[in-house]
């Protein structure tokens, strides 16, 4: 059976408070939750899964090239056909013989998908579960619900081991539901209901396990809002403090399909080790894992950096913004963007034949001694020095890019001397934009280092690339 | 070769004019043109035309050369229209200097037009980022003036240059356009308006950036076989270069100098045979103020880094030692993409023959126009000059 290798999680950086919900509705219905996680104008469900996936991989020292199979959850993914696993592969480079599975359906996806993994039989699996749960602007799926995403890493010899399982259903029909088509999450709200089918599921799972739950670290239990988990600590026998230690739902709010493994995640960072993860999803079921995961390794990027005002964050969602304009954009076709994907998701870039310079994107004359000689793929290790900067404000986008700026306000754009793979290279340069926090600014000599964003929207296909963040110091 | 010369050149103003058909803006430029040849001119006596244009709001891509010479009477005269970008216009004189030096034309009209201001502010945006690198530098959310901008924070980083510099452009430009009355913006304004306009893309502010406008501008250019058959005073076509480079600005090898402008400057003036302090006047690209302080440095007027201090000393005001800019400019005069490098030589041409009114030089010799296209990625630049002056 599979061992845990390592974990990765994320979190975006913006959070929306419960007072800004209150002061906008005048009142908040996230029970128990303080502040939730709220994706940048260019993030989606995709992006944090490569942000929490590559984390996962780092911490475990894995080479993407070894990776076997991905297993992604969510419920809310950007598309509703058109998988997502494939894009995920090239964001991480993984090798193109892979086994891919995509579960939805509740928000046990994401634990499904990790006790899928558990059952392959060799190699090295990646599982990973990243959400953001939408509802109507003034219920309480939608108060409560806040984005994240976890990954793990799942090895023949990982450290981790996950010592029983157990599965229950139950049909419990209309707590949490989302009809065909609809973009809005939502439930009858019977309030007694909804607690009966949370709490009786879960135990029946956790009461499958031989394991006793009073003497586990922390059980890391589904968690639709910051109240529901406790309710269930009677008959599961779990005392308050061993929930909380398993859940990251009052900073980040319900993350949905990541939320088991967010809250995995945040106990493994306090050090604790014997553990039970509990998934639970509407319709019915849960899903329970025993794990011990003594030196489990593990990176993760939680923290929130700033705070949105409720405005803010209508515009940060898209719930407020015009979307793709009337007057058209540069027009990059969908089969030539196609054939720049090695760039625009791994900065792959050429070494001429001719001379050994690199050249960004690996096409025409050699920008340096301007052979047509062609080029051997170098891939960049994604770090490089601003060289020129400036800061598009409102109005001096082109249209393609009016969307992202009505979310998220200025944006800088810039040229990135990107560092080569040798010693001996010099740098090659790229157009990029540059990702930055309210208080940052991006100057001439910065260093910064890649990630994968959203670019822009064309005929209903979002295009996925590299951006630039500052280093970290 | 046969020597060329420009026999004459008009325009219509420049501004805004969204009622106005392109065609009904070229035939103005035309008669005015026409005018301007001092023994007269007529339509058969043009061998061929050479139009320029962006053709922004797609009204024409199409044979938009040949929809504006028929329209006013070119009738089977050949047209081909030439497209680059904003430095078309440049390119359409030089093209004229080509077909009068092969021998295959003696007397040609180069020409101009666009209209820009019928449009919304994001189909123009539209317009002008397409001739942006649009594979990769217009998708980091850039049009030309994130890119001028990004120009301007490398530069800024190299040499001693600061806002102010910048503003100096916008104060000067639009102390020359009050004076023109062809020009869309033709205001003076103060170095504290300059400094404190709004920001469009930083460095970069509102006064550093040129208008959209719309207009026309043509130029008849004669083989030294016929020139004296329209006009005695006699505007020689010095010299004339041209270059391109690479379309995104992330290709280049410098940031902060635009190798199409130094490489057309240096063939333009090897085959006038003169050097850039023989200039009397220049009429330079300044789409945004840092090209105009590149300019300087490309065209040769001044050192590396040395271009704020010009300003700062006034060297290219109108009563410095080379006035730069003595129309406005594209930040004063105006900036319709394929009439402004026709513009530009209507400007030179007033200057050496004495019709430039209140913005006139007393009796230059040798005038320079440069023209670039887009953020760099094509550059034409000619010297003119009046032969009696030589005398």
């Amino acid at each position: 059976m599979m061992g845990l290798e390592s974990v990765g999680a994320y979190a975006p950086r913006y959070r929306l408070t419960a007072d800004a919900v209150t002061d906008a509705w005048g009142q908040f219905h996230g029970a128990g939750i303080s502040e939730t996680a709220v994706p940048a104008g260019d993030e989606d469900t995709l992006t944090m899964a490569y942000e929490a996936a590559s984390r996962a991989l780092e911490a475990g020292d894995v080479d993407p090239d070894a990776v076997s199979h991905l297993f992604l959850g969510t419920t809310t993914p950007p598309y509703e056909e058109e998988a997502l696993s494939p894009r995920l592969a090239s964001f991480l480079d993984l090798d193109d013989a892979l086994e891919t599975r995509q579960f939805a359906g509740s928000t046990r996806a994401g634990v499904d998908a990790l006790a899928s993994g558990l059952e392959v039989a060799d190699g090295t699996v990646l599982v990973v579960a990243t959400d953001a749960p939408r509802g109507a602007h003034d219920d309480e799926i939608e108060h409560a619900g806040g984005a994240g995403a976890a990954a793990v890493v799942l090895t023949p010899d990982g450290a981790g081991t996950v010592t029983d399982r157990a599965e229950r259903v139950s049909p419990f029909p209309g707590t949490r539901f989302r009809p065909a088509g609809e973009a809005e999450t939502t439930g009858l709200g019977v309030t007694g209901y909804d607690r009966r089918a949370f709490t009786e599921t879960v135990t029946a799972a956790a009461d499958a396990l031989e394991i006793d739950l009073s003497a586990v670290d922390a059980v890391c239990l589904q968690s639709p809002n910051g109240k529901l988990p406790y309710r269930a600590a009677g008959s599961l026998g779990v005392d308050s403090e061993t929930l909380q230690a398993g859940t990251t739902v009052h900073d980040l709010g319900d993350t949905g399909a990541a939320s088991v493994l967010l809250g995995f995640a945040s106990a493994l960072e306090d050090d604790h080790e014997e553990l039970v993860l509990l998934g639970y999803g509407s319709g019915g079921g849960a899903t329970a894992l025993a794990v011990d995961a003594a030196d489990v390794a593990i990176v993760t990027a939680l923290e929130g950096g700033e705070t949105l005002r409720y405005g803010e964050y209508l515009r940060m969602r898209g719930d407020v913004t015009p979307g793709e304009p009337d007057g058209g954009g540069a027009y990059v076709s969908v089969p030539s963007w196609k054939r720049t994907i090695p760039q625009r998701h791994r900065l792959v870039a050429g070494r001429c034949e001719e001379c050994g310079s690199l050249a960004f994107p690996p096409e025409g004359a050699c920008p340096d001694c301007g052979a047509l000689e062609g080029y051997d793929e170098v891939a960049l290790p994604g770090t490089g020095t601003v060289e020129a900067a400036t800061v598009i404000g409102q109005g001096g986008a082109p249209p393609e890019f009016v969307e992202q700026q009505a979310r998220e306000g200025s944006f800088v754009s810039a040229v990135v001397a990107l560092d080569g793979s040798r010693d001996d290279d010099g740098t090659v340069s790229t157009p990029t934009q540059v990702l930055t926090g309210a208080d940052e600014t991006v100057e001439v000599g910065n260093r910064v280092e890649a990630t994968i964003r959203r670019i822009y929207t064309q005929e209903g296909v979002t295009r996925y690339g590299f951006k630039m963040q500052l280093a970290a110091e | 070769m046969r020597d060329v010369y420009v026999i004459g050149a008009g325009q219509t103003p420049f501004g805004s004019f969204p009622d106005r058909s392109y065609r009904d803006l070229f035939a103005e430029a035309y008669g005015a043109t026409r005018d301007s040849v001092d023994s007269g001119i007529e339509t058969d006596e043009i061998d061929e035309a050479v139009v320029a244009t962006l053709g922004v709001g797609g009204r024409q891509l199409g044979l938009s050369g040949p929809a504006v010479t028929e329209h006013v009477g070119l009738h089977n005269v050949p047209c081909s229209r030439i497209e680059n970008a904003c430095g078309a216009g440049g390119f359409a004189v030089r093209q004229g200097v080509q077909a009068i030096k092969s021998g295959m034309a003696d007397v040609v009209l180069a020409g101009g037009f666009e209209v820009m201001t019928d449009l919304s502010g994001d189909v123009t945006k539209y317009w002008l980022g397409v001739s942006g690198e649009t594979e990769w530098e217009r998708l980091t959310g850039t049009t030309f003036s994130g890119v001028y901008a990004q120009m301007a924070s490398a530069y800024m980083e190299k040499h001693d240059a600061t806002k102010e510099d910048l503003s100096r452009v916008a104060v000067k430009n639009h102390g020359n356009g009050a004076k023109n009355p062809k020009a869309h913006l033709g205001f003076e304004c103060s170095l504290e308006d300059a400094v404190s306009a709004p920001a469009v893309a930083d460095p970069l502010n509102l006064y550093h950036c040129c208008p959209t406008s719309d207009g026309a501008a043509a130029v008849l250019l004669a083989s030294e076989d016929v020139v004296d058959e329209y006009t005695d005073e006699r505007v020689r076509v010095a010299g004339t270069g041209a270059a391109s480079e690479r379309v995104g600005l992330a290709q280049r090898d410098s940031y902060t100098e635009i190798s199409a402008s130094s490489e057309a400057a240096d063939r333009a003036y090897e085959r006038a045979g003169i050097d850039p302090d023989d200039l009397d006047f220049a009429e330079v690209h300044d789409c945004f103020a840092i090209a105009e302080l590149i300019a300087y440095e490309d065209l040769g007027f001044c050192d590396r880094g040395e271009a704020p201090r010009l300003l700062r000393e006034g060297v290219t005001d109108p009563d410095g030692d080379l006035p730069v800019n003595t129309s406005g400019g594209l930040k004063s005069k105006g900036h319709p993409i394929g009439a402004t490098g026709t513009g530009q030589v209507v400007e030179a041409f007033d200057q050496l023959t004495g019709r430039a009114g209140d913005r006139q030089l007393e009796n230059p010799r040798y005038g320079l126009t440069h023209n670039v296209g887009g953020s760099g990625g094509a550059a034409a630049v000619h010297v003119f000059e009046n032969e009696e002056v030589a005398q």
